[in-house]
C-alpha cells in the first residue's frame, strides 16, 4: 500500500536533513507507529505520503502509484484516498460537528444525498451521534478528535495518517481514540500514526518504525517504545 | 468536478460580506476607473461625430432657409463661385441631408418617421482660399445677409478648439482611467488576499481532503468578478448621466453640429458592454492571480 525507496528530504531553512535514505514497505490493512523524539522526521514521513512535501531523492509509492511522477492535478485524487488527523484537530470553529464532517464531502463534489446519509452514519460510528449540532468549542478535546477522525474517514479512504492524534489528550481519553483508530484499521484501512506516547505504543503492540535524526533505526513487528 | 450552486452562492456571499469596507472600496475604485474610461470613450465618440460633419478641410457651413427658393440657392452658389476668397463649395441637397440625418438617427426610428426630406434644410459646405480667421469672418458676414441664407456655422475657431480640447481631455481621461484601473486591480488583489487569509483554515482542510484547486479558486474568482461587475454597473450610470449632461448642454446650444455630441442610447449600451467586460475580466483575473499565488505558496 505504501512503499518508500531511498527517500531523503531536507528543508531549506534547516541545516540538518529531516529524512535520510528512508526505506519502508507498509502492506494494506497494517497499523504502523512512527516513533521518535520531536524533530526526528515523523511528520515529514507523513507529509511526504500525501504530497504535502516533495522528496529530494528516492521514490514513494502509494496504492501502487509512484506519486513522484504524479501530475499536480491528480494530487487531489490521491488525497481523497488518504485521510489525515492531527494533534490540533484542524476543525472549523464556525461549523457544527455535522457541518465539519459534511464539508469534507461537499468540497470534493459529493452529491447531497450521499452527504445526508453518510454524515450521520459516521458521527454515530465515532460516538458523537447525539452531538452533531454542537460547535467544536462546546466539545471536549477527545470529542473534537473524534470529529476530526469522522471527517478524515467519511470518504472511506484507503489510508489514514495520524500525526500525534493523542498529543493533546489525557491518557484515559487517548485510549478511547486508540480504540476508535483500531476499529477503523479493522475495516481494512491502513493506519500510519506518528506518536511519542510510550504508553499507547506499548499497549497496542503494533509494528513500530523508529526514527532518529531522520534515519530509520528500527522497524519491528509487534514492537514496543523502548 | 461537480459544483453545487448553493455551495458557490454561499461561499461567494460570505466572502463578499466578510469584509464589507474592503469590498465597497474595491467596488468604488472599479466604478471610478471604469467611469473615467467610459467618459473618455464618450468624448472620443462625440469628437468623431463632430468631425464627421466638418470632414476634410471644410471650414464653414452655410445653412439655407427651410423655405428657400431655387433661384436663391442658385444665386448663393453663384456668389460662392465668384468670390475670390473661396476655394471650393459643395451643395448638400435635401436627399443628401436626409441621408446623413438617417445615419445620425439610425437608432431612433421614431424620429426618422416624423421627418421627410422636404422638411430638412439644405446647405453649402465651403472651403475658403486661406485659413485666416479674419478674412473668413468677413466673407461669412457677407454670405449671412444673402437672400435665403439662414445661418453660417464655423468650423474654424470654436469647433476646432473644442474638438482638440476634447481629444486632449479624452486622452488625459484614458490615462487617469489606466492609473485608477491599476489601483482597482491592486485593491482587488488585496481584497481577495484578505478573503483567502480569512479562510486559510477552510482552505487547508479543503486541500487535505482532496478538493481540486479550481474548486478552491472559483468562489474567490467569482467574488472578484462580482466586484468588477458591480463596479462596472455603477460606472454605466455615471456614463449615462454624463451623456445626458452633454445632451442637455450641447442640445441647447442650438447647433446642428454639436447637438450630435451626445451619443444615442444604442452606443451608450455598447460602451456599457465594454465597461462590463473590462470590469469582469479585471475582477476575475485579479482574484485568480491573488488566490493562485496564495495556494501555491
Amino acid at each position: 500500500m505504501i512503499k518508500l525507496e531511498g527517500v531523503s528530504k531536507r528543508y531549506e531553512t534547516q541545516p540538518e536533513p529531516a529524512l535520510i535514505d528512508a526505506n519502508a514497505d507498509i502492506a494494506k490493512g497494517e497499523f504502523v507507529f512512527l516513533i521518535g523524539p520531536s524533530g526526528s522526521g515523523k511528520s515529514t514521513f507523513l507529509r511526504l505520503l500525501n504530497k504535502q512535501e516533495e522528496p529530494d531523492a528516492g521514490r514513494i509509492f502509494v496504492a501502487g502509484k509512484d506519486i513522484g511522477q504524479m501530475s499536480s492535478w491528480k494530487v487531489p485524487m490521491l488525497r481523497r484516498n488518504i485521510g489525515s488527523i492531527f494533534q490540533d484537530f484542524k476543525l472549523l470553529p464556525t461549523k457544527t460537528v455535522s457541518e465539519n464532517v459534511a464539508f469534507a464531502l461537499e468540497v470534493i463534489g459529493r452529491p447531497r444525498s450521499v452527504i445526508r446519509t453518510q454524515v450521520p452514519a459516521i458521527c454515530e460510528l465515532v460516538g458523537l451521534g447525539d452531538k452533531m449540532a454542537k460547535y467544536p468549542d462546546q466539545l471536549s478535546g477527545g470529542e473534537q478528535q473524534r470529529v476530526s477522525i469522522a471527517r478524515a474517514f467519511v470518504n472511506r479512504p484507503l489510508i489514514l495518517l495520524a500525526d500525534e492524534p493523542t498529543g493533546n489528550l489525557d491518557p484515559q481519553t487517548s485510549i478511547g481514540i486508540m480504540r476508535l483508530l483500531d476499529r477503523i484499521n479493522k475495516t481494512g484501512t491502513t493506519v500510519v500514526m506518528a506518536s511519542h506516547d510510550r504508553g499507547i505504543v506499548d499497549t497496542m503492540r503494533k509494528r513500530v518504525i523508529e526514527l532518529s535524526n531522520g534515519v530509520i533505526v528500527r522497524d519491528q513487528d509487534r514492537g514496543v517504545y523502548e | 468536478m461537480a459544483f453545487r450552486a448553493d455551495y458557490l452562492l454561499r461561499e461567494t456571499g460570505q466572502n463578499l460580506f466578510r469584509n464589507p469596507s474592503l469590498s465597497i472600496a474595491t467596488i468604488l475604485t472599479v466604478a471610478v476607473s471604469l467611469s473615467l474610461m467610459g467618459a473618455a470613450l464618450l468624448v472620443q465618440q462625440g469628437v468623431g461625430r463632430i468631425n464627421n460633419v466638418f470632414r476634410d478641410e471644410v471650414e464653414f457651413i452655410v445653412w439655407m432657409d427651410k423655405e428657400v427658393q431655387p433661384e436663391q440657392v442658385e444665386s448663393t452658389a453663384d456668389f460662392l463661385s465668384k468670390s475670390i476668397y473661396i476655394k471650393a463649395h459643395r451643395y448638400i441637397d435635401q436627399d443628401e441631408t436626409y441621408q446623413e440625418f438617417q445615419n445620425y438617427f439610425a437608432d431612433e426610428p421614431e424620429i426618422l418617421e416624423l421627418v421627410t426630406p422636404e422638411q430638412l434644410p439644405t446647405s453649402f459646405q465651403v472651403t475658403p482660399q486661406d485659413a485666416d480667421v479674419e478674412s473668413i469672418r468677413a466673407i461669412a458676414d457677407e454670405i449671412e445677409i444673402l437672400a435665403g441664407v439662414d445661418d453660417v456655422e464655423f468650423a474654424s475657431d470654436n469647433i476646432k478648439a473644442i474638438s482638440s480640447f476634447s481629444r486632449g481631455s479624452s486622452q488625459i481621461m484614458l490615462f487617469a482611467a489606466l492609473l485608477s484601473a491599476v489601483a482597482a486591480a491592486m485593491l482587488m488583489y488585496n481584497s481577495i488576499r484578505t478573503a483567502v487569509f480569512a479562510r486559510r483554515r477552510e482552505i487547508e482542510v479543503m486541500r487535505l481532503v482532496g478538493a481540486t484547486k479550481w474548486f478552491i479558486r472559483i468562489p474567490f474568482m467569482l467574488e472578484g468578478l462580482l466586484q468588477g461587475v458591480i463596479g462596472a454597473f455603477l460606472s454605466i450610470f455615471a456614463v449615462f448621466g454624463l451623456n445626458r449632461a452633454f445632451d442637455n448642454f450641447f442640445g441647447n446650444l442650438n447647433s446642428f453640429v454639436f447637438r450630435d455630441f451626445a451619443v444615442p442610447s444604442g452606443q451608450i449600451l455598447a460602451i456599457g458592454g465594454i465597461l462590463m467586460v473590462v470590469g469582469a475580466v479585471l475582477g476575475a483575473i485579479g482574484a485568480g492571480v491573488a488566490v493562485t499565488r496564495y495556494l501555491d505558496a
